[in-house]
């Protein structure tokens, strides 16, 4: 079995075999079962067209997802020094390259568990509406990117500082950050700042797919300009976590 | 004094006369219609379309011409714009130029986000006028639907929770069971 | 299977290794002692190629750990001081998998005997996490044996062992070493580990090596005298009527301090039978300032002249 696989199988088996990583898919459940009743149970949610639905509950998803991308890649490097169990991975016969891609797709599995997770979250609020197919095609096209990088970046700070708490805050700061022309609102996003924060911000780019694609039944060739911001981000993070985990700090 | 009383009034009158000549002198026809296909009682959900016509009835030529759509809710209480966002991707027509006698027809597609009585009314303008040219209003219905069936809500809601805490006693029990058969 | 020489390490600006040599063959036992932040783990990490060095050569297992570090690390069983480990997997399992990395295809019921060996054969069906210090401790010697490596290096492996636990281990070293004809690098403080276990020795401080090559031939250059301590039932009645080749040097609360000229036939034990035999009911026996420890002593004393000898 190659070592990347190994250590995937560690990461994934660390997740949904303890009881500890258990909790965490309760959890994300739990949110999604409260945002769907919140939108049964009352009486405007509840009129709210089915397409929009599904869009809340996409961008719900991608937040989580990113959310626990930089979470876990806070822990990957920080997180097994300070349990005292990343100086015997390092003495074993793993590269660079392995044991990061090993980690990654650890990730990569809880955003699958998420997504399937999820899938009958959204099938329940928006089977009787429109484009519920795409909704998925387009959270898994759009939001494995960003998910992913989130990840690699927090990985990199994990990797690069040794301190799980350094990583989760820069890491979370800046998904917030990613996330705030969403809290400000439509109108500052008009502005010609916010649209060019727009223009080069991976969650704006994805969540703005889901509005085009779910709401506005738009094609797939007006999303290209949007899949390779996401792209870069990718791109970008992952340069960013190899330099940090050729060297990382782990005394 | 009587002298200044009658040039008072001269230039009252012609000023009501200039701006009567001016509306009944209007270089433009607006004329809005709703499409033929549009449903008889639409729903939540459901696609209306308009169509409107800009025809230049003047001498000039009409530059820089905008057209816009514009929706107010008037259930009673609840009268208010509303925000075309989620309703639609197209509206407006701007920049355009109109020869005298020439036409623009326009189409306004819409998708019925929320329940209600509605006004729909297409406006006008252009460069040179300081004069904003409505279309007549047309009024429409949207019926409620409740969009999430809480039939298909309430066993995913409570199930998938429910599942993932029998997988984690079941996980429980198993690793008290487990021996190493070594 | 280890060569190092003069080597020099930077860490952040500041220079760690100022001048390491260190040599170890094939069947050789070598303790690495040093006080603390002398740079022995530093060392290890740069053996392994996880820290990069800045000068100075060095070959293990005829490879250069800049270049070959994951080639390096194959072949090599290490145990990191304060190693830890996934606490929610069981022994077995967690073996099984770290055996993966290296390549490994047993399964867990192959892993049994080497569980037996380090004491754990009947812990296997616990968590980890379940497990004592100690126990911690013996699956990390496991863990650096499992993969039948050429070259062993342990940090502290002793730390948290009841006597009975270091001795088996201390049995395991030299049957690993022996049996495999292998190479044991040893960092530990304990220097009746190193007494017992080690054949060369190299003993750094600061950065730099003060100090390496068998151990006889070093305890041989400097002058020691065997010295003990008793411990008695009773005060001997007679103390000026001793045995020839051994001398009373003071009586210090309940220990009676002896010194042992010169080599006595059978060794140490005649002596003690004797002084037995003429009325001192010894309780218990201690090396008093072992010739290793007055080495160690001497070599890092904080006025000790910088001499590096390699005696290879």
């Amino acid at each position: 079995m190659k070592t990347h696989w190994t250590i995937a199988y560690k990461e994934s088996a660390q997740m949904l075999r303890s009881q500890r990583g258990l909790l965490w898919v309760l959890a994300f459940s739990g949110l999604l079962s409260a945002f769907s009743l919140l939108l049964v149970s009352n009486t405007e949610l509840s009129l709210l067209d089915n397409a929009q639905v599904v869009y809340m509950m996409s961008g719900t998803v991608l937040a989580a997802g990113a959310l626990l991308a930089a979470i876990l890649g806070s822990d990957a490097y920080a997180g097994e020094k300070e349990r005292g169990t990343l100086v015997p991975l390092l003495c074993a016969p793993i590269s660079v390259t392995a044991l990061l891609t090993g980690k990654a797709l650890g990730m990569l599995t809880a955003w699958g568990v998420m997504f399937a997770e999820a899938t009958p979250y959204l099938w329940a609020v928006g089977a009787s509406g429109q484009n519920l197919g795409a909704a998925l095609l387009y959270l898994a096209l759009f939001g494995t990117p960003v998910v992913l990088g989130f990840g690699y970046l927090a990985m990199a700070v994990s990797a690069r500082t040794g301190s799980v708490l350094a990583s989760l805050l820069s890491t979370i700061t800046l998904l917030m950050l990613a996330a705030s022309p969403f809290l400000i609102g439509p109108g500052l996003r008009g502005t010609a700042i916010g649209r060019a924060l727009d223009a080069v911000n991976p969650f704006a780019g994805a969540l703005n797919t889901f509005d085009s694609v779910i709401i506005d039944s738009e094609p797939f060739s007006a999303q290209f300009a949007r899949l390779l911001l996401v792209v870069v981000w990718l791109g970008l993070c992952l340069l960013a976590a190899r330099r940090s985990a050729a060297r990382p700090n782990f005394q | 004094m009587k002298k200044w009383k009658d040039i008072l009034l001269a230039m009252v009158a012609m000023v009501l006369i200039a701006a009567v000549s001016a509306a009944a002198e209007a270089p433009l026809i607006l004329d809005l219609r709703p499409d033929n296909n549009n449903p008889s009682a639409p729903v939540m959900g459901d696609h209306l379309r308009f169509w409107s016509t800009i025809m230049n009835t003047g001498a000039d030529p009409i530059e820089g011409l905008v057209a816009w759509i514009s929706l107010v809710e008037i259930d009673p209480g609840n009268e208010q714009p509303v925000d075309l966002e989620d309703w639609s991707a197209h509206k407006a027509v701007t920049g355009a130029t109109l020869e005298p006698g020439q036409s623009l027809r326009t189409d306004w597609p819409m998708r019925l986000i929320k329940g209600g009585d509605y006004r729909v009314v297409v406006s006008v303008t252009d460069r040179g006028s300081h004069t904003v040219f409505t279309s007549p209003t047309i009024q429409f219905s949207v019926r409620q639907k409740p969009v999430l069936q809480a039939g298909r809500v309430l066993p995913v809601a409570a199930g998938v929770p429910l599942l993932i805490i029998g997988l984690m006693v079941f996980n429980k029990t198993r690793q008290r069971r487990k021996k190493v058969q070594l | 299977m280890i060569s190092i020489e003069n080597l020099h390490l930077t860490i952040e600006g500041k220079e760690i290794l100022k001048g390491i040599d260190l040599h170890l063959q094939p069947g050789d036992i070598y303790g690495l002692l040093g006080p603390n932040g002398a740079g022995k783990s530093t060392t290890i990490f740069a053996l392994l190629g996880l820290r990069a060095y800045g000068s100075g050569r060095i070959s293990v297992l005829g490879r250069d750990p800049g270049e070959h570090a994951a080639a390096i690390r194959s072949s090599v069983g290490v145990m990191p001081e304060n190693a830890g480990f996934y606490e929610w997997m069981t022994a077995p399992a967690y073996l099984l998998w770290y055996g993966r990395l290296y390549g490994e295809t047993q399964s867990q019921r192959d892993l049994l005997p080497l569980l037996e060996k380090v004491g754990l054969g009947t812990q296997g069906h616990r968590l980890i996490g379940t497990y004592s210090r100690g126990m911690k401790q013996r699956l990390a010697v496991a863990r650096a044996l499992m993969p039948h490596p050429s070259l062993l290096i342990l940090d502290e492996p002793t730390n948290g062992l009841d006597p009975k636990g270091r001795r088996e281990i201390h049995d395991l070293l030299f049957e690993f070493a022996a049996e495999r004809n292998a190479g044991v690098l040893l960092c530990t403080h304990l220097l009746d580990d190193v007494d017992r276990l080690c054949n060369r020795i190299g003993i750094i401080d600061r950065g730099r090596t003060r100090i390496e090559g068998r151990l006889g031939d070093l305890l041989a250059e400097q002058e020691t005298d065997k010295r003990y301590r008793l411990r008695l039932e009773v005060e001997p009645e007679d103390t000026a009527n001793l045995p020839a080749g051994i001398s009373l040097l003071a009586h210090e609360g309940d220990w009676w301090r002896v010194q042992i000229q010169f080599e006595i036939p059978g060794g140490p034990s005649t002596l003690w039978g004797e002084l037995w035999r003429r009325g001192w009911r010894i309780l218990e026996i201690r090396s008093e300032a072992s010739s290793l420890e007055e080495l160690y002593l001497n070599i890092t004393a904080p006025g000790h002249s910088h001499v590096q000898e390699a005696a290879i």
